[in-house]
């Protein structure tokens, strides 16, 4: 089983970030690059999975491989190297210059195009990037792909014989959904906090093939990047201030209850 | 893009606060466009939410009771959605910011080739244009996005961040034809309800959330759900709390939770880390119970009190309700 792993190079999430007021881009220079917090939860679920469904003997006599995927500058190459230390088996980039730019539509349709290049079985993604934060490019992806997406899995019960069996957090619980293979899934963070990498694995990785395509390799015939984009920034701004807070130091429940009371009064909350 | 179309989300019928609220802002972006405003509603119970949205300013409400978009994953409902699309030609489409809204958006965005806004807090019509104002970066910048060209545009619109308005305007029901020659392959088994608030928390106006510092299961049941039940709101929940198997993750709130905007928010024994603040720093009033003064929230709350949560939410909950019994 071929599994593919989307995932984002962002800005490291711990860095103070802004978005540039010219071009309107997010500031990169002097922020490390991070894979998106969210999608090392999709790279622990490929390994699980990777150990669930173990030697190739169990299967259809194929190996199960663990491919990473990203779609960023070629510059960024080795901030994946993380992710082959986690235990993935080799990594693909789609790195294009004409890509720079790209919005959730084009971002999905690219990569798109790159994965039906690559091949796959199954495909896992975060559910949101750290800095882009819309969630919308799994779903997008899946369609452009023509398979079935399977977001917000927070257990896969069954993968295997051309189909798939999981269970989906929705807004009130939870629902099991099955189907055909190939599909992608999103997971969510309760697949497992992402195993760190061993020592062994940071060495290993660095013999690990990174391979690259270009928006040409892939068949990619429209336009792309900033000219593609539906969307475009016109305008930031800083949000509003909120005031400073009003501390109260509650001697006892009695007296902070009735801070609390007396406060939404006055702002006619009850 | 001159014409609105709204998402509905419901459940057998049941719908939420936010679908008349986004009904209300497609009205008025309708108006600001000099296009129309309408409405998909798709699967069992539709025809009578039909009726039903007719109380709202709406042109016309397309709907199907077809099962198969309860019985299979999205792809039916996306589907609908696209032939509503198709039938009104370039539009904006306005979902709620839920998490099959945004599931819903992503696909249409596919189909449609379309941009894509997220997560957004107030539209404006400049220059014939759509601008789609939304919180990113955790919150710290405000960003204005709007669509190029004039095609179609997906908005995924947070609750709470319109009013909702009672309207007849004597909206068309069109009922639709199922879409011909379509097989789905992904079947929904089961569906398993694990919160059990009577209101949902995206559209609460007050919700009392808690977090570690509640120590187990039972304070939600015994010390926030009766403060929140006074207060006529939802309890909520950090991410700490829902990883300690205290309360389902679906009362989550941040981030990889949900997105609330109530007019009020308790936060108890909460730290306030980024993640949970992105999911309700845009409530109207914050107030945080929190034992250590210098916890992260404060810079967030309108009013941090400083104290046993224990001893406080209780003493809250009984001066609540007395001061509801005075007033009735
Ligand atoms: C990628 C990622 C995504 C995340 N997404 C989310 C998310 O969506 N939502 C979310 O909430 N978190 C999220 N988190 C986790 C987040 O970083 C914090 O770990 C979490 O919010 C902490 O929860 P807490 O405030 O309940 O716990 P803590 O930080 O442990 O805070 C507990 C608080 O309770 C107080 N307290 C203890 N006892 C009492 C008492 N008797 N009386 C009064 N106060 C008391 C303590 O002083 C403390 O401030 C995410 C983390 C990551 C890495
Ligand atoms: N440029 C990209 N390269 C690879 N994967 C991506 C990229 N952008 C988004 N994704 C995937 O889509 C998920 C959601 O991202 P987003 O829709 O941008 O919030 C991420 O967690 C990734 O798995």
């Amino acid at each position: 089983m071929k599994i593919v792993v989307t995932v984002k190079l962002v800005p490291d999430p711990n860095a103070v970030r802004r978005i540039d007021p010219g071009t309107k881009r997010l500031v990169r220079a002097g922020i490390e690059t991070a894979l998106n917090p969210f999608d090392e939860y999709a790279i622990e679920a490929a390994l699980q999975l990777k150990e669930q469904i173990g030697a190739p003997s169990t299967g259809s006599g194929q190996a199960t491989t663990v491919t990473i995927f990203t779609m960023a500058p070629e510059s960024m190459k080795e901030s994946l190297r993380k992710a082959l230390a986690m235990g993935a088996d080799d990594a693909v980039m789609l790195s294009d210059p004409a890509l720079e730019g790209s919005d959730v539509s084009v971002t999905s349709y690219a990569m798109a195009q790159a994965l039906k290049k690559t091949g796959f079985d199954v495909i896992l993604s975060g559910a949101l990037s750290d800095d882009g934060n819309t969630g919308g490019v799994p779903g997008a992806l899946a369609e452009y792909l023509g398979v079935p997406g399977l977001t917000n899995v927070r257990k896969i019960e069954e993968i295997g014989n051309g189909r798939i069996k999981a269970q989906r957090e929705t807004d009130s619980g939870y629902q099991v959904v099955s189907g055909p293979l190939p599909a992608l899934v999103t997971v969510t963070m309760a697949v497992g906090e992402p195993r760190y990498a061993s020592l062994k694995g940071i060495m290993g990785a660095k013999k690990k093939t990174i391979s690259t395509l270009s928006a040409a390799d892939c068949g990619i015939d429209r336009p792309v990047g900033s000219d593609g984009a539906k969307m475009e920034v016109v305008a930031i701004a800083a949000p509003k201030a909120r005031e400073k807070a009003k501390v109260v130091e509650a001697a006892d429940g009695a007296s902070g209850a009735q801070a609390i009371l007396d406060f939404l009064r006055e702002r006619k909350l009850v | 893009m001159r014409d609105v179309i709204i998402f509905v989300e419901h459940n057998g019928g049941q719908t939420r606060k936010v679908t008349f609220e986004l009904a209300a802002e497609a009205r008025r972006l309708a108006d600001a466009l000099g296009g129309k405003a309408h409405a998909l509603v798709a699967g069992v119970g539709s025809a009578a939410l039909a009726r039903q949205l007719q109380n709202h300013p709406l042109d016309k409400i397309f709907h199907t009771d077809d099962a198969d978009v309860d019985k299979f994953l999205l792809d039916p409902v996306v589907d609908y959605l696209e032939a509503v699309a198709k039938v009104t030609g370039p539009a904006a489409i306005l979902v709620p910011n839920t998490m099959l809204g945004r599931d819903v958006a992503g696909r249409i965005v596919a189909r449609l080739d379309a941009g894509l806004a997220s997560d957004v807090t107030e539209l404006r019509v400049e220059n014939g244009r759509v601008h789609c104002i939304a919180p990113k970066l955790q919150g710290s910048t405000i960003t204005t996005c709007a669509f190029k060209g004039g095609d179609y545009g997906v908005i995924t619109v947070r609750p709470n961040a319109f009013a909702a308005q009672l309207q007849a305007t004597g909206a068309e029901l069109v009922p639709l034809e199922k879409p011909a020659g379509k097989t789905y392959g992904m079947v929904v088994e089961s569906d398993v309800e694990e919160a059990t608030g009577e209101i949902g928390l995206e559209e609460a106006a007050v919700v009392v959330s808690g977090g570690r510092g509640l120590g187990g299961p039972e304070p939600f049941e015994t010390l926030l759900k009766p403060l929140a039940e006074a207060l006529g709101g939802a309890v909520g929940a950090s991410r700490a709390a829902a990883d300690a198997g205290w309360v389902p993750y679906s009362l989550q709130i941040g981030q990889t939770g949900k997105i609330v905007s109530p007019q009020l928010y308790i936060a108890v024994g909460i730290s306030g880390a980024i993640q949970h603040k992105v999911g309700m720093q845009t409530a109207g009033t914050i107030v945080a119970i929190n034992r250590d003064g210098t916890v992260p929230i404060g810079e967030t709350a309108d009013l941090l009190v400083v104290g046993d949560l224990f001893q406080i939410i209780p003493a809250l909950t009984t001066l609540v309700q007395e001061a509801k019994a005075a007033h009735t």
